[in-house]
């Protein structure tokens, strides 16, 4: 009896020291930061590009409101409901109490390359590091210069509300350990100059896949499915397969994705709404010459059937709207054809 | 004065039955002429327009007016489809926000919007396509706004 006891013991202190080595939080050191002057424009272009406003402007009404208030005020407030729980986004401004005002572009570097906030705390991945982390340190360096330039908030959001095991942060750096490496976005010399662009963008600052990809159980994405279409975490519905085959946007032209993100209209002029407005109006701030690189990028990848059959949401769907009081079932008389094309 | 009485009672109730078919039919009715004058007036004619723009269909004067000015005939039509309890969740298929009644003015002002705009770029075909598709592009800022503002979007 007391052998086993012993026995479990160690296995324990020996569970507790791997958990504590695999969990050290891993940073980018000084050294690796080049000496770049930050060019402010170029900050100014990946903030929007990287839809940092999106999350951190204060919304407009409610905390979950699409629309933001000044998108230069980065007092954080909105919250995102997960999973996991409900994520309050923090306040990002320059105050030096509530906001980020004390930190070093290292520490920035490493909440975005890394996920680590100063004093080695374990960020959560609802902010779309996993993504950041592609971002050059040319970039990066650019972006914190321009977010020290942006008006301080003193708002302070209510913390998470994420239930255990969610609530212990350390326990990210295990999730960190299969998702986050802190690489630059590695250019493939066989692409074009244009495919790499529209990539980086993409993969980076754009954080495309971060919606556009369904997820495993504990949050990561599915890679052989990536970009083929997710349940929307918001609400619901699907957020759409935008790789080129017959479930995706395969009939749509280069020229019908550029302008789909200069002017938010699909090919069949549906307008596109939800999450999406908000980051094509973003895309539509940047130059012609992006877009055409996002849109090349985008043609570009592998082809895929929808990860989330559509039929198999719709039923779920008509599912909440029967149960949802006032649901009107018996004037079913216009079906509409499935053929997926304008809704 | 019988007689008057069951006339009167008969009107009063022939006036409640067609209240009632008010809130069955008509509602239904109301909600997919909407959706027609959308999907089956607005949407083609803003496609063709975005062809044009795109350069995927041949720009002609002729044919981007007459596109423009479909699109422009719908908004008074379209305001008086919208009666109470026709909001999404209510009637099937509506795609309708409950914004909509609360501001009606203003559904009604964005929906004026569209009109002006439509019939500007139908006098801007005119001028050739430059000018063309930036009055069609300004005239899509419109749909977007209402949309974002006035649309509950059903699935994918
Ligand atoms: C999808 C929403 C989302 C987007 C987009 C987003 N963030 Fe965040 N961000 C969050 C959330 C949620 C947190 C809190 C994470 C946590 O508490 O672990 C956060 C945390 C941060 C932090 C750490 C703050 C602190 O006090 O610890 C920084 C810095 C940050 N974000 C910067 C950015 C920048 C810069 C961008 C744009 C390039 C950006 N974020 C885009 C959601 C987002
Ligand atoms: C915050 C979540 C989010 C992000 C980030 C995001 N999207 Fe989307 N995207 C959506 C949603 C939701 C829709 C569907 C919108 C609708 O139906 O109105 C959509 C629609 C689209 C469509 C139209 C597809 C179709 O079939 O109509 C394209 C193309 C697209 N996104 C490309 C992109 C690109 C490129 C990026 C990165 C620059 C991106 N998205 C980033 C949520 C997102
Ligand atoms: C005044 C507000 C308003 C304007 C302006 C507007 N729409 Fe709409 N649109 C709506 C509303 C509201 C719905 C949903 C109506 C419903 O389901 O009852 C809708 C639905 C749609 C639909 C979906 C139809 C269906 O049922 O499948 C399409 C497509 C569409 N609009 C295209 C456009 C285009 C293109 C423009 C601009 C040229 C535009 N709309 C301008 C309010 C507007």
């Amino acid at each position: 009896m007391r052998r086993a006891l012993l026995a479990l013991l160690v296995v324990a202190v020996a569970g507790a020291v791997v958990f504590y080595v695999l969990t050290i939080p891993r940073t980018v050191p000084a050294s690796e930061l080049p000496a770049h002057k930050p060019d402010l424009a170029n900050g100014e272009y990946m903030f929007t590009a990287g839809g940092c406003a999106e999350c951190h402007a204060t919304p407009e009404k409610k905390c979950n409101d699409p629309k933001t208030q000044d998108k230069h005020v980065l007092s954080g407030g909105r919250c995102l409901k997960t999973p996991f729980g409900v994520f309050n986004v923090p306040n990002i401004s320059p105050d030096k109490e509530a906001g980020i005002g004390n930190w070093s572009t290292l520490d920035f570097v490493n909440a975005l390359k890394r996920g680590i906030a100063p004093g080695g705390e374990h960020l959560y991945p609802a902010f779309p590091y996993t993504s950041y982390q592609r971002m050059t340190y040319a970039d990066l360096i650019d972006l914190k210069a321009y977010l020290d330039t942006l008006p301080a908030s003193k708002n302070v959001p209510p913390p998470h509300e994420l239930g255990f095991p969610f609530n212990i942060r350390r326990g990210l750096g295990l999730w960190q350990l299969l998702y986050v490496d802190g690489k630059d976005f590695v250019p493939d010399p066989k692409q074009s100059a244009e495919l790499n662009r529209g990539a980086y963008l993409v993969m980076g600052p754009g954080h495309c896949a971060e919606c556009h990809s369904s997820r495993y159980l504990w949050g990561g994405i599915i890679k052989s499915e990536e970009f083929a279409g997710a349940r929307n975490p918001e609400g619901k519905g699907t957020v759409p397969n935008i790789t080129p085959s017959d479930d995706g946007i395969g009939d749509w032209s280069l020229n019908d994705i550029s302008y789909l993100l200069e002017t938010g209209n699909t090919p069949d002029f549906d307008v596109i709404g939800e999450s999406m407005a908000a980051v094509q109006e973003n895309m539509a701030k940047l130059t012609a010459a992006d877009r055409d690189a996002i849109a090349a990028f985008i043609k570009a990848l592998p082809a895929r059937p929808d990860a989330v059959p559509k039929s198999e949401q719709k039923k779920k769907d008509a599912k909440d709207e029967d149960a949802a009081p006032g649901g009107d079932t018996k004037t079913g008389g216009s079906k509409e054809p499935d053929d997926g094309s304008d809704y | 004065m019988q007689k008057l009485m069951m006339v009167a009672c008969t009107l009063v109730g022939l006036a409640a039955y067609a209240t009632v078919a008010i809130s069955a039919e008509d509602l239904v009715a109301a909600v997919k002429e909407r959706r027609h004058l959308m999907k089956e007036v607005v949407a083609p004619n803003a496609k063709l327009g975005g062809q044009m723009v795109k350069g995927t269909v041949a720009f002609d004067t002729t044919k981007a007016a007459a596109a423009m000015n479909e699109i422009s005939g719908v908004p008074d039509k379209y305001v008086k489809l919208f009666p109470k309890g026709t909001e999404h969740g209510a009637v099937k298929d509506s795609e309708a926000k409950a914004t909509i009644w609360d501001d009606f003015d203003k559904f009604k002002a964005t929906a004026q919007k569209l009109k002006d705009a439509s019939a500007k770029a139908a006098g801007a075909a005119a001028q050739g396509q430059g000018t063309f598709t930036a009055a069609f592009n300004d005239m899509t800022k419109v749909c977007k706004e209402c949309h974002e503002t006035f649309r509950e979007k059903l699935e994918q």
